[in-house]
């Protein structure tokens, strides 16, 4: 899959401009920070929540660890949530924005197809060959068949 | 100093202040010692106080004390069991004292008096109780842990759902694009994806310029059902199909069956309530079969638009170029064209509801049978042509034969559109004139080649020694046929005996080809029959092509074949020194004494057994040698012997025994 916003293999010359190169750059850059967010939300939070684990002599200061684990439980999940949102994205971009790779792959079902269709013309001229050789077989046998010549006698 | 009466004197002296002498320095001032201040006054005159009586005494009282406890705690057991109780009332005082200092704290911060407070000392625990105490934290931590393992489980179970939802969606997506245009649409705040099938090439020939609007139908809307399958909505506009027919063949099968699937992927509600528990056995089999049943039902969608658009070209080529190439329109309505083919056919094309969507519709009872068939709710109702049944014997099955061409043509019109249109793409130009009207003249051929293969057929049927020959030609408005004369060969005609060098020929052909309704005759014959109505005599063995109408075809071919006949007797004859001439279909052999024998071929097309039939006549007996008729008997006219229809070896055979009668060197 390509990487979301990167641009074509020609270069931004050949490819997009300038200007759309620099804003699938900028959009790269997002993700991958947003990617670096998530991972890392998820990273503190468990860190967190294993350094809060210990038991406590107040007790108040437990029930704030209490406390404090449930919202790092949140934000882990939260962050999970918005790393598969972020999969979502970039599959989303790849089947929209990857515009060399669908266009690939288009060049590559018209050849698929080309092929399709010169083989089954290709087929159509055997079928009608061995249909034409088939009827030729068949009238010969009918003219020179018992039944047929008995009909005339 | 007193001095008292008594001569007693008592004197009192005061003391030297020592620490005021001492305080004096040497020049006589005093040096008097700082002030204190009233703490340190009060301090010195505290230390001043002698406390050592007090402190035996408070010593006193608690060895008192002491030999008492040791006495009460040897004597009675019942009172052991009050410390700990006692204890728990000294804790409990304590309690209270600092909850009457909070609650004097709590009155005198609501009084807004402030408040200094100095330090809040925590009772110090026993250790049971500060063992107490951890293990509450303890069981309460591990509580809360448990709490969130279980909040963890939940929702990794619903991230794995989600995932392979998303992984199955997206999936069939990637794979669904490879062969289909997927948009995104963002309508308001919701996202959604569609299937493109607008297909914007236009496919009219003249009118290039003409616009195509996408139609209704050209945009699914693709859904998600529970488990995550992609499902797509059908459009509300029912697909149609183009349907073919031939005025008056209700039966005939006009629309090609396709070979897809039924099943629908999703509609709106029905089928994704049918699988709630679907959600957790669905296999890479399952994916792929949805993927593929989506695929087909996009599929007949695209081709319903397709043969929509062609129904479209047709009608507006129908309407723009009706009388200058040959098009004859005779009824026109929506959905529905009726065009002239030929003399004797109408054609009709129409768009109907596919297959399912009829049975659908037809199960709720509000099935429309406008622009469906040629009903007569029509504005323009279509016109009626009469058959032609003048000729029963010529006539030809037109159920069975519109029943074989109808699915033929129908796939053929869509070929050639879709043709035009891939090379209007390609090349920017389109190949061919009207589409319709070579379509019409297709048409057109085919019906009228099956007359005459039908005519050829039942020829052939009546005469034995011929055989029809296919000759497919692969081109739409071209059709050839061959009738094949086999005549034996010398060697197995004759028995013991005779030698008889082989003739040069074992057949005669005689091509029909037919082009765009024009018949032309090819064949080998010892004269033209145009020839022989001119009485001009052409050059033996030669190859003579010429046309005919549907009409004269019958009779020309019987001519072709028996001159053929005739021909062959003839090379045979002189092969063995016979002495004879011919015409077209009369072999004269000169006999002995100058008499003269002619076999005479009879053809006649309307006979339903006999086609070719024989006759022997002698001119010198008949009264009138030209002007005898088959029809007379063998007692009319001595000179005539009818022998009616001789196969080939009989005919040899004949020919053989009138060699006897030739006494020319004829070799018998």
């Amino acid at each position: 899959m390509n990487k979301a916003g990167a641009p074509s293999g020609g270069g931004a010359g050949n490819g997009p401009t300038a200007s759309a190169a620099a804003a699938a750059a900028q959009k790269q850059r997002s993700l991958l920070q947003r990617l670096d967010n998530d991972i890392s939300n998820i990273v503190d939070s468990f860190s967190v929540l294993v350094s809060v684990s210990r038991v406590n002599e107040p007790p108040v200061r437990n029930s704030q660890e209490a406390f404090l684990m449930e919202i790092r439980a949140s934000k882990l999940v939260q962050s999970g949530d918005s790393l598969l949102k972020l999969v979502s994205e970039l599959k989303q971009t790849a089947i929209f924005s990857g515009f060399a790779s669908l266009n690939e792959n288009v060049d590559r079902r018209i050849q698929a197809f080309d092929q399709e269709a010169e083989t089954t013309d290709k087929l159509l001229e055997r079928i009608g060959e061995e249909a034409a050789t088939s009827l030729k077989e068949l009238e010969s046998h009918y003219y020179s068949s018992v039944s047929r010549n008995f009909v005339h006698e | 100093m007193e001095v008292e009466r008594n001569k007693r004197m008592r004197i009192d002296v005061d003391k030297l202040p020592m620490k005021r002498l001492l305080a004096i320095d040497e020049i006589g001032n005093e040096q008097f010692p700082p002030e204190k201040s009233n703490e340190e006054q009060r301090l010195s005159a505290i230390h001043r106080i002698d406390f050592s009586l007090v402190v035996e005494k408070e010593k006193e009282k608690e060895k008192e004390k002491e030999e008492k406890d040791k006495v009460l705690s040897k004597s009675k057991d019942g009172q052991q069991q009050q410390q700990p109780w006692q204890g728990l009332m000294e804790n409990l005082r304590q309690a209270q004292h600092e909850l009457s200092v909070i609650l004097d704290l709590i009155s005198t911060v609501e009084a807004n008096d402030s408040v200094a407070v100095a330090m809040m000392q925590r009772p110090k625990l026993l250790p049971n109780e500060a063992l107490a105490d951890f293990a509450v934290s303890a069981a309460t931590k591990v509580q809360r842990l448990r709490h969130l393992g279980k909040y963890f489980k939940q929702c990794s179970k619903t991230m794995e759902l989600q995932v392979s939802k998303e992984a199955r969606f997206y999936g069939s997506l990637i794979r669904l694009q490879q062969n289909w245009k997927v948009k995104r649409q963002r309508m308001g705040i919701s996202e959604g994806f569609t299937f493109d099938l607008f297909d914007s090439r236009s496919l009219s020939g003249a009118d290039s310029t003409v616009m195509t609007r996408p139609s209704p139908m050209s945009t699914i809307i693709i859904d998600q059902d529970p488990s995550g399958m992609l499902a797509i909505q059908l459009p509300q506009k029912s697909c149609r199909t183009l349907c073919l027919k031939f005025l008056g063949d209700d039966d005939s099968a006009c629309r090609i069956k396709n070979n897809t699937s039924e099943k629908k992927a999703s509609s709106s509600g029905s089928d994704i309530a049918q699988q709630p528990s679907v959600k957790e056995a669905l296999s890479d089999e399952d994916v792929s079969g949805s993927i593929g049943t989506t695929h087909s039902i996009l599929r007949d969608i695209h081709r319903s638009l397709f043969e929509e658009k062609v129904f479209e070209m047709v009608n507006r080529e129908a309407f723009n170029n009706q009388s200058s190439q040959g098009i004859n329109v005779t009824g026109m309505r929506q959905d529905f064209l009726q065009l002239v083919i030929g003399q004797d056919s109408s054609l009709c094309l129409s768009l109907v509801l596919s297959e399912p969507e009829r049975e659908n519709k037809g199960k709720d009872g509000s099935y429309n049978e406008d622009g469906s068939e040629s009903g007569s709710s029509s504005a323009l109702a279509p016109i009626l042509l009469p058959a032609d049944d003048k000729n029963p014997t010529r006539s030809f099955s037109k159920l069975a034969l519109s029943s074989k061409l109808v699915p033929g043509l129908q796939i053929y019109l869509l070929s050639i559109v879709h043709q035009e249109a891939l090379s209007r793409a390609k090349e920017g130009h389109s190949s061919c004139g009207s589409l319709l009207a070579h379509f019409c003249m297709t048409v057109a051929h085919r019906v009228f080649s099956n007359k005459v293969l039908s005519i050829l057929e039942n020829l052939v049927s009546r005469v034995s020694y011929v055989e029809l020959v296919s000759h497919p030609t692969w081109h739409s408005r071209t059709s050839s046929w061959s009738l094949r004369l086999k005549v034996p060969e010398a060697s197995s005609v004759f028995d013991g005996g005779y030698q008889k060098p082989q003739t040069k020929r074992s057949q005669f052909l005689t091509k029909v080809v037919i082009k765009d309704g024009q018949i032309s005759l090819r064949g080998q014959s010892s004269a033209t029959i145009v020839a022989s109505f001119t009485g001009d005599a052409t050059e033996p063995h030669s190859i003579n092509t010429y046309t005919c109408d549907l009409e004269d075809l019958p009779m020309l071919i019987l001519h072709q074949v028996a001159s053929q006949v005739i021909q062959w007797l003839h090379d045979e004859a002189l092969v063995v020194g016979m002495k004879t001439s011919r015409d077209l279909l009369c072999l004269n052999v000169d006999l002995e004494q100058g008499d003269t024998l002619s076999l005479m071929a009879r053809v006649d097309p309307d006979d339903a057994s006999v086609c070719i039939s024989w006759a022997l006549v002698i001119p010198a007996v008949t009264d009138d040698a030209v002007n005898f008729s088959f029809n007379q008997t063998d007692s009319d006219n001595p000179g005539l012997k009818f022998l009616g229809s001789l196969s080939l070896e009989s005919l040899y055979s004949a020919l053989m025994d009138l060699a006897n009668f030739c006494g020319n060197g004829a070799v018998c």
